[in-house]
């Protein structure tokens, strides 16, 4: 009974090991997202349109060896093989961009050509251009686009200011953004009443934290 | 003194009682950690950190490393204007290095598992933990001095580098258990036959379990030249077991976990048996530690690189290397505690056994066999990238 008890403990400690393990990585990456819905002139949504801003630390670490004419600048075309890196190990991690319509899940092609990254030599950061179109343009009277990293190795978070646009949407759809920092008092007071070994089936806490667009259409 | 029942299926079932018994523990412990990673006081984001997709501990210490992360870069451009500000930037590092490894990690976790794995005392532990992140500093910083500092190679070029030194280091880590589990997996299996032959082992079992401890050394002697050179250590080891079994039935548990011969084959890769804690001072002791080292040392930090890097770009790389070092020891503090832990837990865990003989052995050397398998798993989830510790981004 006794070395039950002792195993119990290392159990504890393997299973504490293996799960904190098996947990991501804190973020190394930080992006602030704006993005656009693209509408087509039947109604139908065709794609969407992402500007993604990296961090300093991240934008001057993938600028690393990168030639350019005059120090400390760079061009559309001397940035262009590294946003062909970008857009190829995005691709990796779907774009990190999930959207379903009226419940279903939506697929996305590759993105389009055209593709680029602007450099702002003030900030020191980069900016990614890109646009993902649906494989099948979709009407939808309830869209929602995510954009996350399951793994949480990348930090997304929607620019403050215009974190997203409907680019030709019928006039009557209204868009609502979900920030992960808008969880509310109500919410953090019920989690932190909650037992550790208790969960509330009520709260869908993660979907609360991610990045959510919804929009509306009748 | 004995605590094995003579009647035969009973055995059997304590061993399975006790086996489910450590299985349910695990997930219990796993569904635990889980259940305080979902909700818990600190699920309220903070109003500088980005929220982390978890509340509890976990999610808390996250929100911390994140917050020290995130001012590396503005302190690292003020260290460019005034250099007084490098004191801040370095005592931010250390903050980030304790919290780093008190998240989720290879390192803590391979060398707690190593720790338990083998009999080794808490100084070693220590030792370990703190080589293991020094090296992991050092990598680190070689890596960016040669690679971006001298050869302005690009960022695309560090990441190659990074995943080809990572598919090493998992491997390593592979090995090192796949080694710790032939050599305990063995011992295990030896003690199980022994335990269920009572009557074929007769006489000789029973001075063996009262003399646990001495009485050993001299047993082991006579017989393990017999055995474990016979067997050599290349990999025949289909061969190995069935000898093993005739040899079984009459020495019972002795040579079970004592192949002192073996050491020198051993030491270059992990270390091969349960030596007696006094061993362990010993030049050979030490080197066998280093295989964990180099495992759990080679693969270095993403946020390191990142640092470095962009110190490197401010023109303040020394500033970025010393940093990168003090980071490092905040993380052995963080790794030697929770190896420090381990060691205790399996040495209480063991006075426990050691009272009751025969199945308290068994239950030591299962200990140290799953400890092996644990090693293994954490290999193979890294190596297949099913379980990511640290993501360089090729973004």
């Amino acid at each position: 009974m006794i070395y039950r008890f002792c195993l119990s403990v290392l159990a504890v400690l393997v299973g504490a090991a293996i799960t904190g393990g098996a947990a991501s990585a804190h973020p190394h990456v930080w992006i602030t997202v704006k993005s656009e819905l693209v509408y087509a002139p039947d109604g139908s949504v065709t794609g969407v349109r992402h500007a993604w801003t990296f961090d300093d630390m991240f934008s001057v670490f993938a600028l690393q060896g990168l030639d350019s004419k005059k120090k400390g600048e760079y061009t559309r075309e001397e940035l262009a093989p590294l946003a062909d890196v970008n857009v190829t190990s995005l691709k990796e991690y779907d774009f990190f961009t999930y959207a379903k319509a009226n419940g279903g899940k939506l697929e996305f092609n590759d993105p389009q050509a055209g593709y680029y990254l602007d450099y702002n030599t003030k900030e020191s950061v980069l900016t990614l251009f890109f646009t993902l179109p649906l494989k099948a343009p979709v009407k939808a009277k309830d869209l929602s686009l995510e954009v996350y990293d399951r793994e949480y190795f990348v930090d997304f978070s929607f620019a403050e200011k215009d974190p997203v646009k409907l680019v030709g949407a019928p006039a009557q759809c209204k868009l609502s953004v979900a920030r992960p920092q808008e969880m509310s008092a109500a919410l953090s007071q019920q989690l932190s009443q909650l037992g550790p070994n208790q969960r509330d089936p009520s709260l869908t806490v993660g979907a609360e934290f991610a990045n959510k667009i919804l929009v509306k259409c009748p | 003194m004995s605590v094995k029942p003579v009647v035969g299926g009973r055995p059997v079932v304590h061993f399975a009682l006790v086996i489910a018994a450590l299985a349910g523990l695990m997930l219990v412990a796993g569904a635990l950690d889980a259940a305080l990673a979902q909700g818990g006081p600190f699920g309220a984001p903070r109003a500088q950190a980005p929220a982390p997709p978890m509340g509890g501990v976990l999610g808390w210490i996250f929100a911390k490393q994140a917050e020290f992360y995130r001012q590396f870069s503005s302190l690292i451009r003020a260290a460019k204007a005034d250099g007084s500000v490098a004191w801040g930037l370095f005592g931010l590092s250390f903050l980030y290095g304790v919290f780093h490894a008190a998240g989720p990690g290879h390192g803590k976790a391979v060398i707690s598992s190593y720790m338990v794995a083998n009999e080794e005392t808490w100084v070693r532990g220590v030792v370990l933990s703190f080589a293991s992140a020094l090296l992991q500093a050092l990598v680190a910083v070689v890596l960016v001095g040669i690679a971006a500092a001298l050869l302005n190679a690009t960022a695309a070029t560090m990441k190659r580098a990074v995943d080809l030194i990572e598919i090493l280091s998992y491997s390593l880590i592979i090995l090192i258990g796949v080694r710790l589990l032939w050599v305990k997996g063995r011992v295990f299996l030896t003690t199980l036959r022994a335990l269920h032959r009572p009557a074929a082992v007769g006489a000789a079992v029973t001075p063996a379990h009262s003399l646990h401890g001495l009485g050993h050394h001299d047993h082991q002697h006579d017989h393990a030249h017999d055995h474990a050179h016979a067997h050599g250590h290349g990999h025949a080891h289909a061969d190995h077991d069935h000898d093993h079994h005739q040899h079984c039935d009459g020495h019972a548990q002795d040579h079970a976990h004592h192949h002192h011969d073996h050491d020198d084959h051993a030491s270059a890769w992990g270390h091969a048996h349960a030596p007696e804690p006094e061993e362990l001072a010993g030049p050979g002791g030490w080197k066998r530690g280093l295989s964990a080292i180099v495992a759990v040392g080679l693969r270095p930090c993403s946020g390191a690189i990142l640092v470095l890097v962009f110190a490197l770009a401010q023109g303040l790389f020394w500033t970025g290397v010393v940093s990168t070092f003090i980071m490092g020891l905040g993380t052995a503090i963080t790794v030697a505690a929770i190896a420090t832990i381990a060691v205790f837990a399996k040495s209480w865990a063991k006075r426990f056994a050691d009272t009751r003989s025969g199945y308290g052995m068994l239950v030591m050397r299962g200990i140290e066999a799953g400890a092996a398998l644990v090693i293994i798993g954490f290999g193979v989830l890294l190596l297949t990238g099913y379980m990511v510790s640290e993501r360089m981004v090729g973004l």
